[in-house]
């Protein structure tokens, strides 16, 4: 019998089954994929949370404020590598090279810095995919006209061989090498020749230089961290398109934290369906290698990632929870003309109470009183227009692990 | 003086068609076009090429015209044809009666056709229902509608044609009752100029009416507006219809990887009215279903529309009091095309007009219009498009060469779509073997091939490569190759809208065609492209 089962291994269900292994929980995370972290910036939005809160039916609504703050102190006590405050936000970089604002930031990805200089540096790896300097030079030298920018290409010996056969490489694969030990020489080395370049210059141009290495993710990574912070210039990280290594090292950090504490991780097969014992969730069944398996948990917690994450089926008759059959809120209009405008459809989801417990459909009674449900899965919000994906995950996901 | 002997309106497959044909005859001729070659009804069907059997029983000099020209394009356009095959296949809810009348209509048209028993079609497509009756096969076939329209101007450039896009007729110039010129608008840069010619064809398809309603001259032309599904699989080998009198959702086409399923019928009041619905979704779904089992598992990709121009005569007219016709049904009106000389009409000297028609017979009617011209301009020289092929022959050093810098499945594409212009291509993947990598992984587009299409003079937007390449059309309908191709578009700045611009107009056309079809995996795309476009790059609605 564990204590908790969590569906779901993403950020929301991570984070809730670190908090509810730290309290001394046995935490069972069954997840059939592998969350969405990877498709992300890595950096976590909490968006304008004055106006959401008091916007009708949102989770941030639902959780209050003193909830969502604790969530979003509660993930940087764990990741000290990832700086935020509340009600304050950060400036980044798109893979594009525009200016963005986030609330919690990895370690690297602030560019802060970019306000005081008069020259940026952009280091361009020779080949890397999906990374365009010309674009992101003109984007900069719009965003911050007190700039020179000049454009840095170097290249790197260990990927002679990909280059030779005309084969980009990814960021990841980028990020990957950076933190391998022939990396961190190389790393060294393009640092050590930037500085020399810069020791030829006049003092006052030096000292006014900001560097923006893109395909490099510091967070995590203590010798890299070091070797960062001893340039005589700050070294700013861009955001990657997807996928991304600062999205993936903090899944991974996520899992092994989890890890850590003695939880345990199911990967790769999905919960089938969820036995009940009157208003109580009971045992998750699950398939694995052909056979059905039971566990059994006194509290459930479903943070199956919504449409994109696989726990909402749509077909054109229907929209369906896909676990336990749970009533989903879907608006009457699904659509928007403009694509990257408000979408109705992104508010669908499942409907629950203060206590993040699903709710009967038009009514708030709650259908099981030992399933919480968080996340993605939750109804009423759209991390796209509200811009606090971060937010409600981390809110929503400390919360259930405090309550678990 | 005349800059040019004859303006075309319109560039669909009949308007290129037309500036081939007389270029072919050295007529001198320009060809105008509001948007993008193909951007309307040329490229919004379902790519069947009619063996006519389609029309035999109600409409058999259409379905005489079709058998003719699908023997035709077969040997002059083989590379924008795939030869699959069709099957006409009747099931439980089909008329039984309808059969023997089909068959009979099929003999007299000359349109072959071979009965096979059900057991071996199940075999050969298995997806199909298993409680179809019978089983007919004919000479339909499948064709790039984008493709062929290409090959057409590239055809017309190499003899002397000319073709300006992006540019709209404001009016048809007169002088004594004749035509003498136009005046169109660069919609690009807003510029009007005027351009004298001695004959003005109008083959503008959904447009003509507003053509020839520039100088008062009334054509009736009807907006068909057909939708369509575009499934990610290919369902099956060969084209499949209906054995029954022509409705809705009664034809798959398979192209390369995909399906087609066609098509509705609803009159709307403009050819800009092409927006596809839910509730037409849904029908085509429903109606699909009777051939092939459990279809809405099936991913689909997007719907589109097209407006079919029609053209009604008088006698065509369905008028709500004859019986069994439903004024709702453009299927009704011929698919036969006229050609209208306005002088005889409407004492309009120098302009004709052609209406009606479809795909298939656009070469027919291409050949009638440039007879009619020639005819008028004292030029004796025959048409010759019905025997010379479209696509001059690649040669065989260029296939090798592409074969050894591209992955095999593309290099036949790029050929087909690049012709003359692969050379360049390829020289520049020569010289950096990094523009040889898919730019488009589902299209299988390379970067050196959307370079080169984004610097092409008559590519304007991302729509424009979209249309050259097929850049966007696959499955991830635009979440990665839209990211990839904003360095190509940068490069050339001074042509395209700002990048957040094109990026927007863009992923909007490509939402237009899934925001009907949004269920399933394509709801999940949806959802990371937005999460790549709003909040990976910011790019705001």
């Amino acid at each position: 019998m564990w204590d908790g089962i969590i569906i779901g291994g993403g950020l929301a269900g991570l984070l809730a089954g670190i908090r509810a292994s730290e309290r001394g929980k046995h935490i069972l995370i069954i997840s059939e994929g592998v969350g969405s972290l990877t498709y992300s910036s890595g950096a976590l939005d909490f968006g304008d949370a004055g106006q959401l809160l008091n916007q009708e039916n949102h989770p941030y609504a639902l959780l209050g404020e003193t909830s969502i703050r604790a969530g979003m102190d509660y993930f940087q006590r764990l990741f000290p590598d990832y700086q935020g405050k509340w009600g304050v936000t950060q400036n980044l970089l798109t893979p594009l090279g525009s200016p963005r604002k986030a609330s919690i930031v990895p370690y690297g990805q602030n560019a802060e810095s970019l306000q005081d200089a008069r020259r940026i540096v952009l280091m361009a790896p020779d080949g890397m995919k999906d990374f365009f300097p010309e674009i992101i030079k003109t984007n900069l030298e719009r965003s911050y006209p007190q700039c020179v920018v000049e454009v840095y290409p170097f290249r790197v010996g260990a990927f002679e061989s990909w280059h030779a056969i005309g084969k980009s490489v990814t960021g990841m694969e980028y990020a990957k090498y950076w933190q391998s030990g022939p990396g961190i020489s190389e790393l060294k080395r393009v640092l050590n020749c930037l500085t020399m370049i810069f020791d030829g210059e006049v003092s006052s141009k030096k000292n006014e230089t900001a560097v923006l290495f893109p395909g490099i993710a510091t967070a995590f990574s203590d010798p890299l961290k070091e070797i960062l912070s001893e340039t005589p210039f700050p070294v700013i990280e861009m955001t990657a398109f997807p996928p991304s290594a600062s999205g993936h090292n903090l899944y991974c950090a996520l899992k092994q934290k989890f890890k850590s504490l003695g939880g345990e991780l199911l990967f790769g097969t999905g919960v089938q369906r969820i036995e009940l014992q009157g208003k109580l969730c009971d045992k998750a069944i699950v398939k694995s290698k052909g056979r059905y398996t039971a566990f059994s948990a006194r509290s459930f917690i479903l943070a199956t990632g919504g449409i994109f994450g696989g726990g909402i089926e749509v077909t054109p008759e229907a929209a369906q929870e896909t676990v336990l059959g749970l009533p989903l809120y879907v608006p009457a209009e699904l659509t928007n003309s403009e694509f990257l405008g408000e979408q109705p459809y992104a508010h669908m989801g499942i409907e629950v109470d203060s206590e993040l417990r699903p709710t009967g459909p038009g009514n708030k009674e709650v259908l099981f009183e030992n399933l919480r449900v968080i996340g993605r899965m939750l109804a009423h919000w759209d991390p796209w227009t509200d811009n606090c994906g971060g937010g409600v995950s981390l809110a929503t996901g400390w919360f259930a692990g405090e309550k678990l | 003086m005349s800059d040019y002997q004859v303006v075309i309106i319109g560039g669909g497959a009949t308007g290129v068609g037309i500036l081939r044909d007389l270029s072919m005859r050295g007529v001198s001729a320009l060809l105008l076009e509001q948007g993008d070659l193909a951007h309307g009804t040329s490229s919004r069907f379902h790519g069947l090429l009619h063996s006519g059997a389609r029309y035999a029983v109600k409409d058999p000099e259409s379905a005489t015209e079709c058998i003719d020209e699908n023997l035709i394009l077969k040997k002059i356009a083989p590379h924008c044809i795939s030869n699959t095959g069709g099957w006409f296949v009747q099931t439980q809810d089909d008329p039984p009666d309808y059969v023997e009348q089909w068959i009979k209509a099929c003999a007299e048209a000359h349109i072959p056709i071979r009965e096979i028993s059900p057991s071996e079609a199940y075999r050969k497509e298995p997806l199909m229902s298993k409680s179809v009756l019978r089983v007919f096969e004919v000479p339909d076939a499948t064709v790039d509608g984008f493709k062929i329209v290409w090959a057409n101007a590239k055809s017309a450039r190499r003899y002397g044609g000319q073709y300006k896009t992006y540019h709209q007729v404001e009016r048809l110039v007169m002088e004594k009752e004749r035509v003498v010129g136009v005046v169109t608008k660069n919609l690009l840069n807003g510029e009007e100029i005027m351009v004298g010619c001695d004959i003005v064809v109008n083959a503008a398809g959904a447009w003509a009416s507003l053509v020839a309603g520039s100088i008062d001259i009334p054509l009736d032309v009807i907006c068909d507006k057909g939708t369509l599904l575009a499934f990610n699989q290919r369902l099956f080998q060969r084209v499949i219809n209906r054995l029954r009198p022509s409705g809705d959702g009664d034809i798959f086409v398979p192209h390369e990887t995909i399906t087609i399923l066609g098509t509705t019928s609803q009159f709307v009041d403009s050819p800009q009215e092409n927006d596809p619905n839910e509730e037409e979704v849904k029908k085509l779904l429903q109606i699909g279903e009777q051939v092939l089992p459990n279809l809405t598992k099936y991913r689909v990709i997007r719907a589109f529309s097209g407006v079919r121009p029609l053209h009604r005569e008088d006698h065509d007219v369905p008028g709500v009091n004859v019986p069994g016709i439903n004024k709702e049904e453009g299927r009704n009106v011929s698919r036969s095309f006229v050609l209208i000389d306005h002088g005889v009409h409407n004492g309009v000297q120098g302009f004709i007009s052609i209406v009606g028609g479809k795909f298939t017979t656009y070469r027919l009617m291409a050949e009638k219009v440039s007879d009619w011209v020639a005819e008028k301009l004292g030029n004796m020289t025959p048409c010759r498009t019905a025997t010379e092929d479209l696509l001059p022959e690649i040669p065989e050093n260029l296939w090798k060469k592409a074969a050894q810098l591209l992955p095999y499945a593309p290099v036949g594409k790029m050929l087909e779509r690049l012709q003359e212009d692969t050379e360049s291509v390829l020289g520049e993947i020569q010289r950096d073997p990094r523009k040889g990598q898919m730019l488009c992984e589902c299209e299988m587009v390379s970067m050196a091939e959307v370079e080169k299409t984004a610097a092409d003079e008559d590519t304007h937007h991302l729509a424009d490569i979209r249309r050259k390449t097929r850049l966007g059309m696959g499955t991830c309908q635009g979440a990665y190759c839209t990211y990839r191709a904003l360095p190509l578009l940068w490069k050339r700045q001074e042509k395209y809208d700002a990048i957040e611009d094109e990026l927007r107009d863009f992923l909007n056309q490509r939402w237009k065609g899934i925001r009907p079809i949004l269920w399933g995996q394509q709801l999940r795309e949806t959802e990371l492209t937005r999460a790549i476009y709003a909040s990976i790059l910011q790019v705001r609605g």
